[in-house]
């Protein structure tokens, strides 16, 4: 299980101060902490690609985002991330829920393909991540910051099930 | 119908400080008139992604405006960033709709719905307040400054007459346009 108290506290420690994303079942309980600090903005978008040019955009303009998507989500925003915040060399970090993680277990009645296809598809598409599986590992989000920031890049923290 | 180029013209002389960004058939049209680190060409990007880059960064820099000029093609192709923007528009954003029906840089295909889509309706339907639909040359004169003074978000739909514009390759990567651009905004603030 993991806390999204000490997720917050990791993003307010890292300075962001605005929050792009589409909210699930695994990300609700961050959202609800997140819509309740009044130092950060939550932006929602409709779809998840708009949340990297959206997220692209803020930094340009002197702002430090983070995307908070579904790693559903974040199949759907390909071309964008590679045409905004990659090509732009954006230092951006998401946290990305592993949807389907406990569906590849063995045994597991149905693999859920959005779990299969994940991690190949962040090595594809060359971005580091840094996997949270307990509260205790939640500075997992700041090593995703420090590696954004050294190489100008995106980076991601990943984590299974739902945030309580 | 407008000509676009005319609009560009009349849209640069009355700039001064605004963010600019621009997309497919307006990219090097405009660059030819201003080239500035606050011209920003979302070419080597992400087809439809201008107009939510734009509202990042009128979210950021909310003392100055920010004016994203983006095709009919475009903004099919992200329309639920109308909803995104329109959610909670800031006053700092004006977004144009070039419309023309068709894919112009590709050499001219139609796009969906070509000549059916009412765009003012689905701008209003989306949530904006501020929603005018320009072409001719008077009332495009009449309403250029709203373009940069407008109270409160502006969405403008530009009916503007095809043209043969080649794929835009502007002079600069974009990694470099958007060095530029941040250092503008942030080192000289």
């Amino acid at each position: 299980m993991i806390e999204a108290s000490a997720l917050l506290a990791e993003i307010k420690k890292n300075g962001v101060t605005h929050v792009v994303g589409v909210p699930d079942n695994g990300s609700r309980a961050l959202y609800e902490q997140l819509w309740a600090d009044p130092d950060i903005q939550v932006v929602l978008v409709t779809r998840e690609g708009e949340a990297f040019a959206l997220a692209s955009g803020l930094y340009l303009g002197g702002a430090k985002p983070l995307v908070l998507i579904q790693n559903t989500g974040f199949f759907e925003a390909g071309d964008a991330f590679r045409g905004t915040a990659f090509n732009m060399s954006i230092p951006l970090v998401m946290i990305i829920g592993y949807r389907g993680y406990k569906s590849m277990e063995p045994g597991a009645e149905r693999v859920d393909t959005a779990a299969t296809f994940f991690e190949p598809t962040l090595k594809a598409w060359n971005v580091p991540y840094y996997a949270i599986h307990r509260t205790s590992e939640s500075d997992q989000l700041s090593a995703a910051f420090s590696r954004a920031a050294a190489t100008s890049l995106p980076a991601a923290a990943i984590y299974p099930g739902e945030l309580i | 119908m407008l000509d676009k180029y005319v609009c560009l013209e009349k849209l640069a002389a009355r700039r001064t400080d605004e963010i600019v960004v621009t997309t497919m058939s307006v990219a090097m049209p405009w660059a030819r008139l201003s080239d500035g680190p606050l011209d920003f060409a979302m070419v080597e990007s992400s087809m439809g992604q201008a107009p939510p880059f734009a509202l990042g960064l009128a979210l950021a820099q909310p003392q100055r405006r920010v004016i994203v000029l983006n095709g009919d093609g475009s903004t099919l192709m992200c329309l639920g960033t109308l909803v995104t923007i329109a959610q909670n528009p800031p006053d700092n954003f004006t977004m144009v709709i070039t419309e023309n029906g068709t894919y112009e840089v590709t050499g001219n295909q139609p796009v969906p719905g070509a000549g059916r889509v009412d765009y003012e309706m689905l701008a209003r339907g989306a949530g904006f307040a501020h929603v005018h639909t320009i072409s001719d040359d008077g009332d495009f004169d009449a309403q250029l400054p709203l373009h940069f003074d407008g109270e409160g978000a502006q969405l403008f739909i530009w009916k503007i007459a095809r043209t043969e514009e080649p794929v835009p390759k502007p002079l600069h990567y974009i990694r470099e346009r958007a060095r530029r651009l941040r250092q503008a905004l942030t080192e000289n603030a």
